[in-house]
């Protein structure tokens, strides 16, 4: 047959294309072929990102959230499991690399007392021990607005003394429990004063924070929130030997938390930089980490359709594992840090970004205003108060190239609320503590 | 075997009336309260607890009957904004309660968790005027001869006659009056909840002993006529259908059966909303059941948050 075409194309005379004059021919109205692209199905890099963009397009064009959700988690592969409890050494610079989240010691400064933001906002790092001062004047500044808006009555921190002492003396002295059960003695006193604080204080104030008034307050909901970060190799398997993003899932349990219709106001703008990501050259594996394949989930607490969908502060209570005696009998009194830290960045980064992806949002539609939220982290004496401020969801390895946002976590060590609880009395009350614990439950939008 | 509540009755003498009784009705066609704004919120409660609670698809009874329960509290402490006599309540989980009486030479004893007990500073002000009281004198308690009005009852040696609420609590707790008794039937499978007739039958006791305690506690073990009667109000939910009750204790004088007898208001089997629907139901392809709840009642929220408004407003 070849032989037959090339004597075909050898004789002359007879030529089969024809002559075209240039210039007569214009350019056709649309193109004649389709575009060139990589293919699909081929085991080849670029066939690899046009799968990967038309993953994107499907995901930028589905119609609902839950939809979105749905493609977002749809293929399951292991992943490492990150527990915001844990007794991992020097947990929190792992889970800020991991979440690329700055840590700014202190509380921001109250946004009644702070003008522009921008100026503020490198004076809680400069100072080292913030809170004194910033407690100090914060209530002097907040107070002084108030009554010239002569709108809310005065704070009357005594007769929320008294309120938080009846709860803790109710659940400590007066009411006859059995002995608590072995291992459990944070089911037994702390988490029942931890409700019925909260409860009652979110209740007499919702007086002044309209916010809280058409707030919602869940018991031990369910948190969760799927994401990639980095890159690595496949090591051993069928797979070996590709290159797969790093997924990670947060399946938190917060003791407490309150979500709101609203969302709370911006710290800081969007785009400022108060400090470094800790770049950690390890795999996730050396924290430990380990890996599971299960549903990859995103939940905030109640489902897409609920009208409360911003969250405004959770409560979390450690465990019987993690309480301090025994980081002190093992000589590890810098790790007790540690555990509220880390407890307060990965939860609050696993609400924020799911309250985001909630919005619509996810790593190629990154956020385009910061979502806030707040956490308090306790172990029924010590408090620890954390603020966590969502600047960016894109964290994957081609989208963190380009993106110069950090997500930015203010916390405070942990604090004794009380000394000691003796016939019925509470000895050593630490007001700054519930000042703290106040101030987190009024925060609201300017414009409420 | 038969009602169980006319066996209540006639363990802890006491008078049955049907409805709320009117103090608690004021309250609930008071409209200064602001309740459709709050219909709206118990609404959303509603949909929280039933539909959007968890990541499963439909949540079970044991997660969203106590859900429901906490979104009606928090509903009703959010009040506490107009009425700041409120906050002078407290909520206490896993109590354990025993009261002890003797009827017609009988010893009777109720002992066990109570469910969630709400107290407060203040005690409840009596509902039934005197008139009343004295007019209970007259009404026989049905006997079910000839069946002993213990059947069903277990039978146990007691050795110490325990007595007071204060085996709750200590004494000089702030919170010393009980007020309200709430019991959630959360139980996944049907045979393990109450029935709702056995539920009031429950309800009826546990505030009877708690009554009963706080009496002793306040008047001593003599048995006689109060001079301030003791109220103590129950709830029992199974996520949908409640049942209300306003106990009044008038007298500790249980081993006859003349005199003054104890009252007892019941609101029984009201329905919060009829259905709630997690996910449409579609027949040959058409949405027969929309997602959502359906059949709202408005009344009962009222009804629910009318009785803990009950004693400050």
């Amino acid at each position: 047959m070849a032989a037959l075409g090339a004597r075909r194309l050898l004789r002359p005379g007879r030529r089969w294309f024809s002559e075209t004059v240039p210039g007569a021919l214009s350019p056709p109205a649309s193109p004649l072929y389709p575009p060139v692209v990589a293919s699909i199905t081929a085991k080849s890099k670029t066939a690899k990102s046009r799968r990967l963009q038309r993953f994107n397009q499907r995901v930028h064009a589905a119609a609902t959230v839950e939809e979105k959700l749905r493609l977002y988690g749809k293929l399951q592969r292991p992943k490492y499991m990150v527990y915001p409890q844990t007794f991992a050494l020097n947990a929190d610079r792992w889970y800020r690399s991991f979440t690329r989240t700055v840590l700014v010691p202190g509380l921001p400064p109250r946004a009644a007392a702070a003008k522009p933001p921008a100026g503020r906002a490198p004076e809680p790092r400069a100072e080292a021990s913030a809170e004194a001062p910033g407690v100090a004047e914060a209530p002097g500044a907040a107070k002084t607005p108030e009554p010239a808006a002569g709108a809310a009555p005065y704070l009357d921190i005594g007769e929320l003394r008294s309120l938080t002492c009846d709860a803790l003396l109710q659940e400590s002295f007066y009411q006859n429990k059995k002995r608590p059960f072995l291992y459990r003695d944070q089911d037994h006193t702390p988490g029942p004063f931890l409700t019925q604080l909260v409860s009652t204080l979110a209740a007499s104030l919702s007086v002044r924070n309209p916010l809280l008034a058409a707030s919602s307050l869940d018991l031990k909901p369910e948190v969760n929130y799927y994401w990639h970060h980095g890159e690595e190799v496949v090591v051993h398997g069928h797979r070996k030997g590709r290159v797969d993003p790093v997924r990670f899932q947060i399946d938190d349990n917060p003791h407490l938390q309150i979500r709101v219709p609203k969302q709370l106001p911006e710290v800081v703008p969007l785009e400022s930089d108060l400090g470094d990501v800790p770049v950690i050259d390890h795999k996730p594996s050396k924290l430990p980490l380990f890996k599971k394949q299960y549903e990859n989930k995103v939940f905030i607490g109640s489902k897409v359709a609920d009208p409360c969908c911003y969250g405004h502060t959770q409560f979390h209570l450690l465990p019987d594992k993690l309480k301090r005696e025994r980081f002190i009998r093992e000589r590890l009194e810098d790790q007790i840090e540690v555990v509220y830290r880390s407890n307060g960045i990965a939860s609050l980064f696993a609400w924020t970004a799911a309250q985001a992806m909630y919005q619509g949002f996810w790593n190629e539609a990154d956020v385009t205003r910061p979502f806030v939220s707040q956490a308090v982290v306790t172990d029924g004496k010590y408090f620890a108060f954390f603020c966590y401020q969502l600047n960016t969801l894109a964290l994957t390895a081609e989208t963190i190239k380009n993106n110069p946002r950090k997500n930015i976590c203010w916390g405070t060590d942990s604090k004794p609320l009380y000394d000691v609880v003796e016939d019925g009395n509470v000895k050593g009350f630490n007001d700054e503590v519930l000042l703290h614990l106040v101030h987190f439950l009024l925060n609201r939008p300017k414009e409420l | 075997v038969f009602p169980g509540v006319r066996q209540a009755q006639w363990l802890t003498k006491t008078k049955l009336v049907e409805g709320l009784p009117p103090a608690v009705q004021g309250i609930v066609d008071n409209a200064a309260l602001g309740l459709p704004e709050l219909e709206e919120r118990a609404k959303h409660m509603v949909s929280h607890a039933r539909l959007w609670d968890t990541a499963e698809v439909a949540p079970r009874r044991e997660q969203y009957c106590p859900v429901l329960f906490e979104n009606l509290m928090h509903i009703c402490r959010l009040m506490s904004g107009k009425y700041p006599s409120l906050s002078k309540r407290m909520l206490a989980r896993n109590c354990r309660i025993a009261a002890t009486w003797e009827r017609e030479s009988i010893l009777l004893q109720v002992r066990g968790l109570s469910g969630i007990l709400m107290n407060s500073m203040t005690p409840i002000p009596p509902v039934a005027s005197k008139e009343e009281i004295l007019a209970t004198k007259e009404h026989v308690l049905e006997t079910f001869y000839p069946i002993a009005p213990t059947i069903d009852l277990q039978e146990v040696n007691v050795y110490k006659e325990l007595n007071d609420t204060g085996q709750c609590f200590r004494d000089g707790y702030p919170y010393s009056h009980p007020h309200t008794l709430f019991f959630l039937e959360s139980a996944n499978v049907r045979t393990d909840r109450f029935r709702p007739e056995q539920l009031r039958a429950k309800m009826l006791m546990f505030a009877f002993g708690n009554a009963l305690a706080k009496a002793k506690v306040l008047h001593g073990n003599d048995p006689k006529v109060l001079d301030q009667p003791i109220v103590v109000q129950s709830i029992g939910t199974d996520g949908q259908l409640f049942q209300f009750m306003v106990f009044q204790l008038n007298t500790t004088d249980l081993v006859s059966n003349d005199g003054v007898k104890n009252l007892v208001w019941i609101d029984s089997d009201q329905n919060l909303y009829e259905r709630a629907q997690c996910v449409p139901e579609v027949k040959k392809r058409v949405v027969t059941k929309p997602a959502g709840i359906s059949g709202f009642q408005p009344d009962t929220f009222k009804k629910f948050l009318a009785l803990y408004l009950h004693g400050t407003v």
